[in-house]
């Protein structure tokens, strides 16, 4: 069980992790219009 | 390649609105925010980029890759914005100034920051979850206790981020409230979440200590994602309704072809252009302001008034709005209209407004929720009490359950959301709401009057009955006169050439020439063979109006008009007004729902009537004057009636304002001014009808909801207050009524889209064949 002891802060690490993926995805504008991407395709410009 | 010259970038009056100069050691540096189009990679940035930085007199040069931002530093002593722009277009993107995106920019922001609580909560959430699990689950004991220890310590660290930073917006909005000496919604879910994190924090650092063992990070991190995830779609319902025609807004051009005096053409900036000026617009470009047709035609796509795109003409001298799109080949068009004075930016500046206002049941939630609040701080702290004299261990429990089981966010949600859900809605069928309360008004009416002329009737006449000289025909009156009429604008004219067109089969009009219009009277004109036709009313051809009908050419009271040749009268064109097409069926749907329909004109009785009773309308109120009609409205209330008017906003202005809800039908009248609830753009009937439906069941949600919210309150608070009901319980109670309350109100504007897929008239139907 000793290795609890590591495990359990690592998955508090990875999620901290994770949520700073997050940030970045967000702030990169990624979500702004999650439309975009589809409608790119019709766009001729 | 992009080959503009950019010139108006260097305009000084438009740099200010994307360009910020500062001082540096040697002179002036600029920094510009501009973006980029054409650009879709970070490879099409590093293009941008590396062809900027050859430039001379550039600083720096940052392209944001996913939103298409180029951030410029440049010295405007050595190099002018346009030489850059075009150093670029060389590479194929073209710079545009970002003052659009400047606007928006807010609103993402604030998107973004919601979302990003939302997020940082949720999966916070989640994991502090996985700690919690194995205590569920297992027997006292049954895990070694440090391990115990281990988890708690774990759901703590990420229980952090959810206090710190995700429950932001409630601690501010509360202590917001306290400066001020009030009491908000965000309250007792502040304490709650303070006293709960307390409380979970000393037992976990101090398992023996006088507050138990007991931890609630799980119950805590999920009542403030789910209060978050309801805020979110707050968020989002208000986006949609305020920003339900901000899509439209960006269509304006940046730039324009204006007309110089001398027949040339310059291009400038939309805030150069001034009224008066002629602008040509090509196809496929939207009109820059509210204007007037030079051209012979112009196609235009007026999906912003009235909701959906299918091409209208508007011959020279009509009206085209800014905002609307050119379909057909370039157009000169004379600029009315710019900026806050054109039709679009008022429809903006309206829907804004409106979906600022508080209906009255909101402000009866919000009176009501105010000391039911002190109510629910008091319950707490006095369950606190007694429960700390029972057992110590679950007063905190109890308390937290009382705080945040009460919190009545979904009674003062339950109005506003259905309504705004319906005014979005609404707007995006081409119909704005004035004011959210009518929804409430117009659910109750049950009485509705319709204007006549430009409501039941459209504003243009048609002929109905055409009567000639012995020996002649229709179609040969029709064809004398066409040749006069179609010199003409007059909409009497229009209507003699629309029927000569349809009876006419290919025998053209007889030649005529020197037409001469007598304004307000008339047209004359003289044959090959030298006689003189004249068209136009009775005094106009020399005629006795009271003898012709007298011997059954003419008819008394019905507008006609007159043609005549050298030998006196040849035929009577007698004119009706056009009955909307729409006008039977929505009259019909009206009465179908319980409705009475009355009709209250100006006009002579007998032309009402002809109009009324192929429709069914009930009373006909005729030869009314403004006062006459005031005082009919106000005699249907007194009788205990609900009365809707619907006008066409121009010449009804007090009536609209008397009856308790009014619509105006189509846009002639100027929005700032109409009085009118509910503008119906499109001038359809069917829309009417579209209304009252939509608020009857905008009603029946916001009863659901002030109905649910109350019966959640009422049994939730007394379940805490016995300590019945745990804080996990408490927090996923309130959150889900919430949830519900703006999920029920999101249905609403699923069903103007059922409604429109269901075939609801979406498209007007052909104009009536004159009878």
């Amino acid at each position: 069980m000793e290795i609890l002891y590591l495990l359990i802060p690592l998955s508090v690490v990875l999620v901290l992790l994770i949520i700073g993926v997050f940030w970045w995805a967000l702030q990169s504008g990624q979500f702004d219009n999650i439309e975009r991407e589809g409608e790119r395709i019709l766009r001729q410009d | 390649m992009v080959a503009d010259d950019f010139a108006v970038l260097d305009d000084p009056l438009e740099q200010q609105a994307f360009t910020q100069a500062s001082e540096a050691d040697d002179g002036f540096v600029n920094e510009s925010v501009l973006m980029v189009q054409g650009m879709y990679c970070a490879a099409c940035a590093d293009t941008v980029e590396s062809a900027l930085a050859r430039c001379p007199g550039v600083l720096e040069a940052q392209v944001h890759a996913a939103t298409r931002r180029l951030t410029l530093r440049w010295d405007p002593a050595r190099t002018r914005l346009s030489e850059l722009a075009q150093a670029v277009g060389r590479t194929g993107y073209r710079l545009l100034p970002m003052q659009q995106a400047l606007g928006v920019s807010e609103r993402v922001k604030e998107t973004r920051q919601a979302l990003w609580r939302l997020f940082v909560a949720g999966f916070c959430m989640m994991q502090v979850m996985m700690y919690t699990w194995p205590e569920y689950v297992t027997a006292p004991g049954e895990i070694p206790a440090d391990i115990v220890q281990l988890l708690r310590w774990a759901s703590w660290v990420l229980s952090l981020p959810v206090m710190l930073f995700a429950s932001g917006p409630f601690f501010a909005s509360a202590w917001r409230d306290l400066r001020q000496g009030r009491i908000g919604m965000d309250t007792p879910v502040s304490i709650g979440i303070l006293v709960t994190f307390v409380a979970s924090s000393l037992a976990t650092f101090d398992p023996t200590g006088p507050w138990g063992q007991d931890i609630w990070f799980d119950s805590l991190t999920m009542f403030v994602f789910f209060l978050l995830g309801g805020r979110y779609l707050e968020l989002k319902l208000r986006d949609r309704t305020a920003g339900a025609l901000d899509a439209l807004m960006n269509r304006l051009p940046e730039q324009c072809e204006r007309e110089r005096p001398d027949g040339t053409v310059e291009r400038v900036s939309l805030k150069r252009l001034q009224v008066g000026d002629v602008v040509r617009v090509e196809a496929g470009q939207a009109f820059p302001g509210d204007g007037t047709v030079l051209s012979d035609a112009a196609t235009v796509d007026e999906a912003l008034l009235t909701g959906e795109s299918h091409p209208i003409t508007r011959r020279r001298g009509g009206a085209v709005v800014a905002g609307s799109y050119n379909l057909g080949g370039t157009v000169r068009v004379r600029i009315d209209r710019l900026g806050r004075d054109t039709r679009f930016a008022q429809i903006v500046s309206l829907m804004e407004q409106a979906s600022t206002e508080k209906p009255r049941l909101a402000r009866l939630a919000d009176r009501i929720a105010a000391p039911f609040l002190v109510l629910v701080l008091l319950a707490a702290a006095l369950s606190a009490l007694l429960w700390w004299s029972v057992d110590p261990h679950r007063a905190v429990a109890t308390a937290v359950a009382v705080l945040i089981v009460t919190c009545p966010c979904a009674l003062s949600l339950a109005t506003p959301a259905a309504m705004l859900a319906s005014a979005g809605a609404l707007a995006r069928r081409g119909i704005l709401t004035r004011r959210l309360q009518a929804f409430e008004a117009l659910a109750a009416v049950d009485t509705v009057v319709f204007d006549k002329t430009g409501t039941l009737t459209q504003d243009r006449v048609v002929v109905r009955e055409v009567r000639v000289r012995d020996g002649w025909t229709v179609e040969r009156a029709l064809r004398a006169a066409a040749p006069l009429a179609r010199a003409s604008l007059h909409p009497v004219s229009r209507a003699l050439v629309a029927r000569f067109e349809d009876t006419a089969a290919g025998d053209g009009p007889a030649p005529l020439l020197e037409v001469a219009e007598t304004p307000g009277r008339g047209l004359t004109a003289r044959d090959t063979e030298g006689h003189e036709w004249r068209l136009g009313s009775a005094a106009h051809c020399g005629l006795d109006e009271a003898a012709l009908v007298q011997v059954g050419r003419s008819v008394a009271d019905m507008p006609c008009a007159y043609l005549a040749d050298a030998h006196g009268w040849v035929a009577t064109f007698v004119l009706d007004e056009g009955v909307r097409p729409d006008a039977r069926a929505a009259i019909e749907r009206l009465r179908a729902l319980g409705l009475r329909v009355h009709l209250l004109s100006g006009d002579r009785l007998g032309a009402a009537l002809r109009v009324a009773r192929p429709l069914g309308i009930d009373t006909v109120v005729a030869e009314a004057s403004p006062e006459r009609k005031l005082e009919q409205v106000a005699r249907w209330q007194a009788g205990g009636h609900r009365v809707a008017m619907v006008g066409d906003g121009l010449n009804d202005g007090p009536v609209l304002a008397r009856a308790d809800v009014s619509f105006a039908l189509g846009h002639g009248a100027p929005l700032t001014q109409t009085r009118a609830d509910f503008v119906v753009q499109s001038g359809r009937l069917s829309d009417v009808v579209f209304v009252v439906e939509q608020a009857r069941a905008t009603m029946r949600i916001v009863r659901q909801n002030l109905a649910w919210a109350a019966g959640y309150n009422a049994i939730s608070v007394p379940l805490a207050l016995v300590g019945w009901m745990p804080p996990w319980a408490a927090g996923l109670g309130m959150a889900a009524s919430s949830l519900l309350v703006i999920g029920n109100a999101m249905r609403l504007s699923r069903m103007v889209a059922k409604a429109l897929s269901n075939g609801l008239p979406a498209v007007a139907a052909p104009t009536p064949t004159p009878v």
